[in-house]
């Protein structure tokens, strides 16, 4: 589905992923951890394709073909769904508005129609049903006065929306308390099937507790330093990323 | 299209169906084709056998124009009394514009299209007039039942067509233009005439004083809930000419209108002078809501050309009245209006909702006053500019509180949005305040779109362009919702064409 | 004679009177010729639309005091900061008082603006910078400049931080019916200096005093600047104070403005940045009752990137006393990345009081942050009895509240004794004892 292969990139100059390997294949869920300043949200920014990072080395294969020279845009049409750590607020437009801006122009660039009005119409419904969101909060204005909660249930709203091949959810467990931590990871888990895969970026294993990955990596200082199964999270949880450098040294 | 307008009864229902057309319509392919045909669209002349005067300004000509009209004498008079009022006036400087002043003598005072009648009926309309209509977006035909929209038109100065005038009548409502008002309705006329934009208020209310040739007159009798938007369109055809119209709207106690209005002109390199006057009363619990639409030709990209659009708005409201401006500016090379509220009753409330948008080389200098003299009186006013291009786009707006306004409130919140490196953003408001239990609270930000904001667009599928488009409507979206549901089509279409090619 | 002519007509005494180099009477000339033609402002002018100096200009004003009047420490101590060592600059009726000042050269120049225009050490530094910020065209502001002569010089060089905050105080005795007074002050804070310093008009008695101030402030790069004024004149003075400041990269400055007492105060205040990752900082109270104007004039003249603003102006206006609010935010193109904010709040308590607010904004650059606000209220009522039914009455209540509204502003006060002295003043305005220290 998506393989990275020594990925580098800086930002301003300064270094920030130093060859990043990564194989996710369809199916799975990948977690990577790290401490702090690591890169964790670089690599995610650059799948997704922001233009304030430049990638000095290396490739993104999204299913086989090279995205890594693709505007954000395309890449979203492809299927490529980045979860903000920060989800932005537009004032103003709606979620429905956005959504049906979003998935109508990834319809166009993929040959087909716009969705039918009505279709769009059991869409919403469906998805909103899925992940326990009230229909009133779809017709208030993007993000913009969302508790941190919200956002990030608007988010996964939106993924399941647009229905990606590989999600990336961007610390998507910060800010969370445990029970919209819990809508959160089941409206993932809801959404997981075999022709997709998503990679959960954490600094925390809490959320791992909910969306069970099937390999976790380390990242620290710009690279991926150990990869294992999932009990690797709760060893990292339990011992910290000291341990991790102790241990490389 | 400008005026599609169904029955009240049928606006509820179609208006559902209607907002969601809208929004999906909002991605369609067709907009996009609209778009790239982005020059002025209503940059058309034409061909009409008009009958103009010859150029220049002076007691003969202004007579000329009363007698051509069949006017009474007191019209003439008061037409002179302005006119002599005006040559004593300077032309204001203190607006945040800069533009070549007219020259009032180059200009003719009066044009018309030759066919048109006082006692026209559609079919003795001009068939040129007819396919302009048709152009414009606007149908005029009876007989297609896109009914219930009763309309005044004013090309260059004269009304042609004022259709259900028989429907309205039943009701006891008065709508036609207001050269017929001053012979059909002398009384009416003359008592409020001037009562809110006086002769001498200012130099183009002035001018337009003296030499009005045309405008829309409406009358809503006392307890009537008008059943019907009524809307006046305007057009300059003429080369060479200035629109001088006069809008007098009175709602009778009680009663209630809402009132559009829609403005465009051909392209051409010279500017043309638009100085209208447009005075409104809401007696004792009456309601007033007055949108506009103004796409006036705003130039070229460099520049060139353009109308001159200054223009006196002012509503007085009595005991418990309300009125609501509602304006959306995407026109005219220089705009100098502000649409006003003189809120005299108690309990009178004022409302000014606003989009102005320029760019390339185009200068607005528009907002509001609210003159609380009424104690309880209550005004709102939102602003949204939007500046793109080499435009400068500026808020005025005052907020008075006179000492025996007790209790009196206001809010105010004006935003800009600027695009781009070379255009500006003014915010001058004025806050006066003589009475201690005023509230008032003012805010102003300004800001640009967000790189943040158009990647999170980019990274859910929607492009560069769109989500521009998308941000510049969701910051805009309390004054578009405040429009009747098409003209906010049209509005929200407009914006877009007017700022296509200024983001790079 | 209206004063207009009869500070043009004096004006060639005056050039006679004092020994200045002929490059200061080119300056002076051509200043005096500005006010001539323009003369003193009116209404009719938007900057001056809601404060009218005809009332006050029908005085008869001794324009040179032929007076003099020496006072006593004791009789004007309380109008210092005592409790703390300070320098200081006093000028009694225009004149500077050697007895009442605490100058000096050591280490850093706290003097006399009138030797510092006529000594040769100081020629290069009265070159560089004597009348280079100030307004040309400003009709006060030149007419200050036309008779420049006396006021506070102050320089402090690189990376010097003075650690006495510096007093500059002007006394008039009413030896004279009534007298007009021009100081004029320099202020340059070099690279990396630090400075603190209070300003005063101060008048003795009730007769009717004009001041008309100008004062140039230099902040050079990364110097900081805390500059205080305190108007808490008589009913019979009226201040027409003008300040430019010309900051340089990565300086902060900051002015605070404490309106509380005089006749007609009008300040005028203007910032403008030269460099980059500049910090201005304009606040001030007003707390002003019976007929008394206060008018703040203010600029921020952002014309370079990554600079930013901060403008928090309260109000409080009892009486039939008027209030103006005219500020100013300018962003020009090249400031991108400006963070410029306003605030003006103001709470009319008097039935007669007027406020009239103008906030400005003239943005020419697009990825700019820059806001205002302004609000014209009353004192919150649910505030006010949620107090009265804890035990507090009702007139200490509403003091409490002014004083909660104002505290935004006293917080950023850098001098603990300055703090202080302020509150107090605040109190016996609100005519209370708050009976609590900060």
């Amino acid at each position: 589905m998506l393989k990275i292969s020594n990925l580098h990139a800086s930002v301003e100059d300064k270094e920030i992923l130093k060859g990043i390997n990564l194989e996710i294949n369809a199916g799975e869920v990948h977690a990577i951890m790290g401490p702090n300043g690591a890169g964790k949200s670089t690599l995610s920014s650059i799948i997704a394709g922001n233009e304030n990072y430049e990638v000095s080395e290396g490739e993104i294969l999204l299913e086989g073909e090279d995205i890594s020279e693709l505007a954000p845009e395309e890449r979203a049409h492809k299927g490529v769904f980045l979860s903000f750590q920060y989800p932005v607020e537009i004032p103003g437009v709606s979620v429905t508005n956005f959504m049906k801006t979003a998935i109508n122009e990834s319809r166009k660039a993929n040959g087909k129609e716009e969705m039918p009005a009505n279709e769009m119409l059991k869409l919403i419904r469906e998805k909103s049903e899925l992940l326990e969101i009230d229909r009133k909060f779809l017709s208030r204005s993007l993000n913009e006065g969302f508790s941190g909660g919200e956002k990030k249930r608007n988010e996964i709203f939106q993924m399941a929306m647009l229905e990606p091949k590989i999600a990336i959810l961007d610390e998507t467990d910060s800010g969370l308390d445990i029970d919209a931590l819990r809508i959160v990871a089941n409206g993932v888990n809801k959404l997981k099937n075999e022709n997709n895969a998503v990679l959960v970026i954490t600094h925390y294993q809490r959320l791992l507790d909910y969306i069970i990955p099937d390999f976790v990596h380390v990242l620290m200082d710009g690279k991926i330093v150990k990869s294992g199964g999932k009990e690797l999270a709760y060893e990292l949880e339990e011992k910290g990323y000291d341990w991790i450098k102790t241990e490389l040294n | 299209m400008f005026l599609i307008i169904q029955t009240q009864a049928e606006l509820v229902v179609v208006e559902k169906a209607f907002r969601y057309k809208t929004m999906a319509k909002y991605t369609e392919d067709d907009l996009k084709v609209e778009l790239e045909n982005k020059e002025y669209e209503y940059g058309f002349y034409t061909e009409l056998d008009s009958e103009t005067f010859p150029i220049g300004l002076n007691e003969d000509i202004v007579r000329a124009i009363s007698k051509k009209k069949d006017e009474p004498q007191w019209m003439t008079d008061w037409r002179i009394e302005a006119f002599r009022a005006w040559q004593e006036m300077v032309e204001p400087e203190w607006a945040n514009v800069n533009y070549e002043k007219p020259d009032f003598q180059a200009i003719s005072y009066y044009s018309a299209p030759k066919k048109a009648d006082p006692n026209k009926t559609l079919d003795d309309v001009d068939p040129e007039l007819l396919a302009m209509y048709k152009k414009l977006g606007i149908s005029i035909d009876e007989q297609k039942k896109m009914n219930n929209i009763a309309m005044d038109i004013v090309v260059d100065s004269v009304s042609v067509a004022t259709t259900f005038k028989k429907t309205l009548a039943e009701k006891g409502i008065i709508f036609m233009s207001i050269s017929e008002a001053i012979r059909e309705y002398p009384e009416l006329v003359q008592k409020y005439l001037g009562t809110v934009v006086p002769q001498r208020d200012n130099f183009y209310a002035a001018l337009n004083s003296a030499v009005f040739s045309d405008g829309s007159f409406c009358y809503i009798p006392k307890g009537v809930k008008c059943p019907m938007e009524l809307s006046t369109y305007f057009r300059i055809n003429q080369a060479g000419t200035g629109q001088f119209e006069r809008t007098l709207l009175i709602a009778d106690e009680g009663s209630y209108v809402s009132y559009l209005e829609g403005c465009t002109a051909p392209s051409r390199d010279e500017n043309q002078l638009h100085a209208a006057v447009v005075e409104l009363i809401a007696l004792d619990n009456a309601e007033i809501k007055y949108s506009t639409v103004q796409n006036w030709y705003p130039g070229n990209k460099e520049g060139k050309g353009g109308v001159f659009n200054f223009v006196t708005k002012r509503g007085i409201c009595e005991k418990n009245a309300k009125i609501s401006w509602t304006q959306v500016e995407t026109g005219s090379a220089v705009t100098w209006k502000y649409p006003s509220v003189v809120l005299k009753g108690d309990n009178s409330i004022g409302e000014f909702y606003s989009i102005a948008v320029t760019n390339n080389f185009q200068q607005a200098d528009t907002g509001t006053k609210m003159v609380h003299l009424g104690k309880n009186t209550k005004s709102t006013i939102i602003s949204k500019g939007i500046s793109a291009g080499k435009s400068q786009n500026s808020y005025r707006g005052l907020v008075r509180i006179s000492a025996n306004a007790d209790n009196a409130r206001n809010f105010s919140q004006c935003d800009s949005l600027l695009m781009g490196n070379n255009c500006g953003a003014h915010t001058f408001p004025y806050i006066e305040s003589k009475n201690s239990s005023a509230k008032i609270e003012h805010e102003a930000t300004t800001s640009k779109i967000g790189e943040d904001q158009v990647f999170y667009c980019n990274q859910r599928g929607i492009p560069t362009e769109k989500a521009i488009a998308l941000i510049v409507n969701g910051f805009s979206k309390e004054v578009l919702n405040k429009l009747p549901m098409e003209f906010a089509v049209e509005a929200q279409k407009l914006l877009e064409i007017s700022l296509e090619g200024s983001v790079g | 004679m209206d004063l207009k002519e009869k500070l043009v007509s004096s004006f060639m005494a005056f050039e006679e009177q004092i020994d200045v180099t002929s490059q200061l009477h080119d300056v002076r000339t051509s200043a005096i010729k500005n006010f001539e033609n323009k003369g003193f402002p009116t209404k009719k002018e938007e900057a001056w639309k809601y404060t009218s100096l005809n009332a006050i200009l029908k005085n008869d004003f001794t324009v040179f005091p032929k007076h003099e009047n020496a006072i006593e420490f004791a009789e004007v101590k309380k109008y210092f900061l005592h409790e703390i060592d300070t320098y200081k600059v006093i000028f009694v009726d225009g004149k500077f008082s050697s007895f009442l000042s605490s100058t000096t050269h050591d280490g850093l120049d706290v003097c006399l603006m009138s030797s510092a225009l006529t000594k040769p050490k100081y020629k290069m530094v009265i070159d560089e910078y004597f009348n280079k910020i100030a307004s040309k065209d400003e009709t006060l502001t030149t007419l200050n400049t036309a008779f420049a002569n006396e006021g506070a010089y102050i320089n402090v060089p690189k990376s010097k931080v003075v650690e006495k905050p510096i007093e500059i105080i002007y006394f008039s005795t009413g030896v004279e019916n009534a007298l007009m007074v021009q100081p004029r002050n320099l202020v340059i804070v070099g690279e990396n200096a630090h400075v603190q310093i209070i300003e005063r008009h101060q008048s003795l008695n009730e007769n009717p005093v004009l001041t008309n101030a100008v004062t140039e402030i230099f902040a050079q790069k990364r110097a900081i600047v805390d500059y205080y004024k305190i108007q808490n004149d008589l009913l019979t003075a009226n201040l027409i104070d003008n300040t430019y400041i010309s900051q340089k990269q990565e300086s902060r400055v900051s002015v605070h403005t404490f309106s509380f007492g005089g006749n007609i105060t009008r300040n005028n205040l203007n910032f403008y940045h030269f460099g980059e990752r500049i910090d201005s900082t304009l606040k001030g109270i007003t707390i002003i009752g019976d007929k008394q104007h206060v008018d703040h004039y203010t600029l921020v003249n952002h014309a370079t990137p990554n600079c930013e603003s901060h403008q928090n102006y309260k109000t409080i206006l009892a009486d039939s006393s008027t209030g103006v609010f005219n500020g100013k935010i300018y962003v020009e193109k090249e400031a991108q990345k400006t963070d410029a904010f306003q605030q003006n709040n103001n709470i009319l308590i008097g039935d007669k009081a007027t406020i009239n607010a103008k906030p400005q904004l003239e943005i020419f650059a697009d990825d700019v942050k820059c806001s205002h606000g302004c609000t014209i209220g009353q004192l919150d009522e649910s505030a006010m009895f949620y107090m009265q039914q804890r035990g507090i009455p009702k007139k200490e209540a509403k003091a409490l509240l002014m004083y909660a509204f104002s505290n935004s502003v006293i917080e950023s006060i850098k001098i603990p004794e300055l703090k202080q002295r302020i509150t107090k003043i605040i109190a016996n305005k609100l005519g209370v004892n708050l009976g609590f220290d900060l």
